[in-house]
């Protein structure tokens, strides 16, 4: 009985490509069996429209988390791709072969990286081969060897060469021999399947791995039985095809998953639709030198011509006559680089690698929410940023005037939100940048740049919902319910403002009124009432309206002027974040009419008045009602009078004072009164508490710009009776060595005393 | 005679191996060349002809080799760059050996190279006497080189003056040198090319124009890769070097080329070779040639002052040397390393840490 053709070959292999058609034209199948899960022939119809521009890759995916994926990548010069449009061009059924995806996913996943590729396993193998094959590994070898054989019979032949004797060579000790056995067995079965279909096996091309030629053809193993078949373990999987890109080819290199210079490949290919094999050579160092003058590094075409003849010589000492890129990086690197790579590496880069990237036509067998997401692109016109190239993208969110639709006025705001759901979703495509001026609200710094890993993590989105919006929805709602302090939730809020989603909103201020009834800390408060301020202050330029906010920010307000004066009782380290809070508080109550200023400004003033808190925070209080006027100088005197005199502590003084000289510094520097009392309350002092105060004021002093310490020193210059020019010199003189020793000794001063 | 050249050059050195490899030749032989490429290649990176074993004369990175030989294939000239000690005009050595069989055709670059030692000059007392004449010319190695179409080679090009590097640019592009006192022009050889060495160190002192690298394919000698390759180099050409020589002494085991080799490269790299500890680096290079030297030293302090095998003092006195070019900061960085690295590397490093340490005090 005849045999089914099975023809040998590497994946992404321009060779296997070229001579695997001519193959197909010299045996006019009536079916072609392509080595690929079998449950994805649905896929081929969409792989081989006009629109589709490889690279692309088949994604499949398990429906349950944690999410495994499983990737096929064809690029135009995959033999597997070639066949499909073989395929089509001669209207000849072709399908895949190999295990379902169901199948791959439920495989143990391999100890080292995750199992997402259909070939990684094959890694080990090819790593025994790199070692084996010498010069620089197995690409190099297999470039020599194969990729410039000439005729179709001699890489046939070559390739089951290689399979066969790669496969006695690791039979039975490679990691994956079980699950190979098992995929050739269902291989074996297609095939059998398709024979007793009625197709003659003369008719039948099987395209596959040289690895599993052997397996597949040889007569005596038997095709996988029904029962086996029904053994095989199986976990729901949904697939979907995505673009692709040359740089992730590049990236995920090793056998099957992608190989180290797409670009380079695509030029082979060329090469071998034109019929002429030095048009590689020739493009690769041409764009070598074109890359190098774009970017103002002059080259010689004499350079080039030189280099053209050192890679001859290079192939030619390997018995060859086509100089492999091996031998073309090389001589580019002498002749073009002046020796050193780091002078073309930018050039080499882009002439191996390169930054295309493939493109499916609309509404092609996307998952939903990827459907969505290029429905979004094309409605807010952010198609021209789906590009490898990072760009700069600027937003004004206020309405533009100048256009007549509400759609177009309002476009940027519009392109705001979505790019904020895909901040929120961590899709990798959009970053943020940060805005230096700090309330320009209505303006958004974004950098955009699509890769295959952001195409993923969409695809990977598709559990959380339907839509983008949808999806991030999904993600902050799981991040309220995880949230273990409200200013969690707040920042939750705060998204979902920038989002533009207003049921998220509401739904996140419920959770936070229920948390918020167990606040206690000012921090969390103050933290939690800034956020919602400002949402509430700068919500009108997003069109959303932030009355929902007001209730839940009221509550959190009165609660936290209410904890105010007890939480001030604490150490120095745990004031400083109380200070931001009391600010933050401060901040939202001038902001906000709705508020309770009342009890904001007794929170205070109890604060101000109380001896028995840290006076540090005391000082600040002071400070804040000074500030909204809401202390006179009389009381600023007598307040003064009473933190800073003689009895009290130094340290509690100078705190005070430290606080007290945190705000509104001019309108102190401005009173004399309060450095007469300053002086005199120092002029009390003896000896030993004089050293300690000054320790402490030295530190209170120590933000101060040396253009107010100067005005302070000129202060207390025309108390002691000194006129401006007197201060200033003996301000500015350099300290004598008695008294930088003397500034010295309060280094070691012990607090502790 | 042979026994008072101190060294001979190199094609007369590994007569027998070229002799073999001419022998078994079975590739095309380049014009002007004695063997092929192939062979050129074997020679350099060493194998096995005709039962005849090649000794490897330049160790580690063959496709650097590779690239050169190519480079001379295409009767490109060869520009061969990197630090001190990077086996460079060895390297150049033992191409023209292998090429032509010659290794003698050198200018030595210095300061005072002038232009008609690239070109030609005149005997001038017949040149007084009779006029310019054929007999009356001295050749240069280059026009020597460009009559026979062999290779000449240019060492320290980078030390030469910027007047005669540009003498060189004419004679690269035109191929041809000519002679208006005879009225003659010579026209080189097919397989005449050349074969420069700079330094890498050097840079700025005679910065090479854009004009004179252009006519160069540029190949950079790196340090050797790794321990392995170092100790390999350093083991061959100390064991080559000590049959010339007639040190007396027994060669240096492997541990103590280990231990030469991981400090120098240690105090290259500026880091332990575990990557773990910083370490401070000395002004001077520490190439391969002088962990070569130092060793060879070591062996002559051995055999003329003690008892034929190197002892931890030998090794310290000549690490002593090595490493402390500048007394003041190197001898610091070398205390440094004695205490912070070597001191707590264990007892088999602990003898040659004491001999170090007794020398610094």
């Amino acid at each position: 009985m005849k045999q089914p053709y099975i023809y040998g070959i590497r994946h992404l292999s321009p060779a296997g490509a070229w001579h695997l058609r001519r193959f197909l034209d010299e045996k006019k199948p009536k079916l072609v069996l392509v080595e690929g899960p079998s449950d994805l022939n649905d896929q081929m119809e969409n792989l081989t429209r006009r629109e589709t521009k490889p690279p692309i890759a088949i994604l499949a995916y398990t429906k349950e988390t944690p999410i495994r994926t499983l990737l096929y990548p064809f690029a135009e010069y995959s033999p597997e791709y070639q066949a499909f449009l073989w395929c089509k061009e001669h209207k000849v059924s072709c399908r895949f072969m190999d295990l379902p995806s169901e199948v791959f996913l439920s495989f143990p996943e391999d100890v080292e990286g995750g199992n997402d590729e259909g070939e990684e396993g094959r890694r080990n193998v090819y790593a025994f081969l790199s070692q084996k094959a010498g010069e620089d590994g197995q690409e190099t070898f297999w470039e020599r060897t194969m990729e410039q054989a000439s005729d179709t019979d001699s890489y046939h032949e070559g390739a089951n060469v290689f399979g066969r004797e790669l496969r006695n060579l690791t039979e039975g000790q490679d990691r994956d021999w079980p699950e190979t056995l098992v995929r050739e067995a269902y291989m074996r079965r297609q095939i059998a399947d398709a024979i007793a279909e009625g197709f003659a096996p003369e008719e039948i091309v099987a395209v596959t791995g040289a690895y599993h030629v052997e397996g597949l053809s040889d007569g005596t193993l038997q095709p996988m039985t029904d029962e086996e078949l029904a053994h095989l373990p199986k976990v729901e999987a949904n697939h979907t095809l995505m673009p692709y890109s040359y740089y992730r080819l590049s990236a995920r290199s090793g056998y099957g998953a992608g190989n180290k210079a797409p670009a380079y490949y695509e030029l082979l290919w060329e090469g071998f639709r034109q019929g002429e094999m030095m048009h590689a050579p020739y493009s690769y160092l041409s764009k070598i030198a074109g890359y190098q003058r774009a970017q103002g590094n002059p080259v010689s075409s004499a350079e080039v011509i030189e280099a053209v003849r050192l890679a001859g010589a290079l192939a030619a000492l390997r018995g060859g006559t086509i100089p492999a890129l091996r031998d073309l990086r090389d001589a580019a690197v002498t002749c073009l680089g002046r020796g050193s790579f780091s002078d073309i590496s930018l050039a080499v880069a882009d002439t191996e690698i390169g930054t295309t990237i493939g493109a499916l036509p609309e509404g092609v067998s996307r998952t939903s929410i990827q459907e969505d997401f290029y429905r979004q692109l094309k409605r807010l016109k952010l198609e021209k940023y789906r590009t490898l190239t990072a760009q700069d993208l600027t937003l004004d969110l206020r309405e533009n005037r100048r256009v007549s639709s509400q759609e177009a006025a309002f476009l940027d705001l519009h392109r705001s939100f979505f790019l904020h759901q895909l901040r929120v979703l961590q899709i990798s495509f959009v970053k943020q940048q940060q805005v230096k001026q700090d309330n320009a609200t209505w303006s958004e710094q974004w950098v955009v740049c699509w890769t295959p890993e952001a195409e993923m993590q969409l695809v990977e989105s598709a559990l959380k919902g339907d839509t983008v919006e949808q999806a991030a929805s999904f993600q902050m709602k799981e991040q309220v319910e995880r949230a273990a302090d409200i200013g969690q939730i707040a920042l939750v809020i705060e998204d979902a403002f920038t989002c533009g989603m207003a049921s998220t909103v509401k739904y996140a201020v419920s959770a936070l009124q229920a948390m918020a009834v167990d606040a206690v800390s000012i921090e969390g408060l103050g933290q939690t009432v800034h956020r919602l301020s400002t949402v509430i202050s700068y919500g009108n330029i997003r069109q959303l309206d932030a009355a929902p906010l007001e209730p839940i920010l009221k509550q959190m307000f009165y609660r936290a002027c209410l904890l105010l004066p007890g939480a001030c009782v604490c150490d120095d380290a745990a004031s400083k974040e109380i200070v931001t809070a009391v600010e933050q508080l401060n901040a939202a109550s001038l902001a906000h009419d709705f508020l309770d200023g009342q009890a904001w400004i007794s929170a205070l003033k109890e604060t101000a008045r109380r001896d028995d808190l840290n006076t540090k925070l005391s000082g600040f209080a002071m400070a804040i009602l000074l500030e909204r006027g809401l202390a006179d100088s009389a009381e600023l005197k007598l307040e003064v009078q009473r933190r800073l005199s003689k009895g009290i502590p130094a340290d509690l003084g100078a705190g005070w004072f430290e606080g007290l000289a945190m705000k509104n510094r001019y309108a102190l520097i401005a009173r004399l009164s309060l450095w007469e009392d300053l002086d005199s309350y120092l002029e009390e002092l003896d000896e030993e508490e004089f050293k300690r105060a000054l320790v402490f004021l030295r530190r209170a002093f120590a933000d101060f710009t040396s253009g107010e310490k100067d005005e302070i020193a000129e202060n207390l210059g025309e108390i002691w009776g000194l006129n401006g020019q007197q201060v200033s010199e003996a301000v500015n003189q350099t300290l004598s060595g008695e008294e930088q020793k003397m500034v010295e000794s309060l280094e070691d001063f012990d607090f502790d005393l | 005679m042979e026994q008072e050249v101190l060294r001979l050059p190199a094609e007369q050195l590994y007569q027998k191996e070229i002799d073999a490899l001419i022998a078994a030749e079975k590739d095309a032989v380049p014009e002007g060349w004695r063997m092929s490429p192939r062979s050129v290649k074997t020679y350099i990176c060493g194998g096995k002809v005709g039962g005849v074993e090649i000794t490897p004369k330049y160790i580690g990175h063959e496709r650097l080799v590779e690239i050169a030989i190519a480079t001379l294939v295409t009767d490109r000239a060869l520009l061969l760059i990197g630090e001190p000690g990077t086996a460079k005009s060895w390297l150049s050595e033992h191409l023209t050996a292998a090429i032509n069989g010659d290794s003698t055709r050198v200018i030595q670059g210095t300061a005072g190279t002038t232009e008609e030692q690239i070109r030609y000059s005149w005997n001038y007392a017949m040149l007084i006497a009779n006029g310019p004449s054929q007999e009356a010319m001295l050749k240069s190695p280059i026009f020597y080189a460009m009559e026979k179409g062999s290779i000449a080679r240019v060492e320290e090009i980078s030390r030469c003056a910027s007047e005669v590097q540009d003498a060189l640019i004419s004679i690269l592009s035109e191929k041809r040198i000519s002679v208006p006192e005879l009225g003659m022009e010579v026209p080189a050889k097919k397989g005449f090319s050349i074969i420069a060495t700079a330094n890498t160190r050097d840079k700025g002192v005679n910065e090479m124009s854009a004009a004179l690298k252009r006519r160069f394919n540029i190949v950079v000698l790196p340090s050797p890769a790794d321990l392995k390759a170092e100790m390999e180099i350093v083991r061959t050409r100390v064991e080559q070097l000590s049959g010339g020589l007639d040190l007396h002494a027994q060669l240096p085991g492997q541990e103590v080329v280990e231990k030469v080799c991981t400090i120098f490269r240690e105090l290259r790299s500026g880091e332990t070779l575990d990557r773990s500890q910083k370490v401070k680096t000395p002004a001077g290079v520490l190439s391969t040639a002088e962990a070569i030297s130092l060793l060879c030293n070591s062996m002559a302090l051995a055999g003329s002052f003690g008892n034929g095998s190197i002892t931890e003092e030998d090794l310290a006195a000549g690490l002593q040397g090595a490493v402390v070019k500048d007394e003041g900061k190197d001898g610091l960085v070398w205390k440094e390393y004695l205490e912070n690295v070597m001191k707590k590397r264990g007892s088999s490093w602990s003898g040659l840490y004491k001999a170090c340490k007794e020398l610094n005090e």
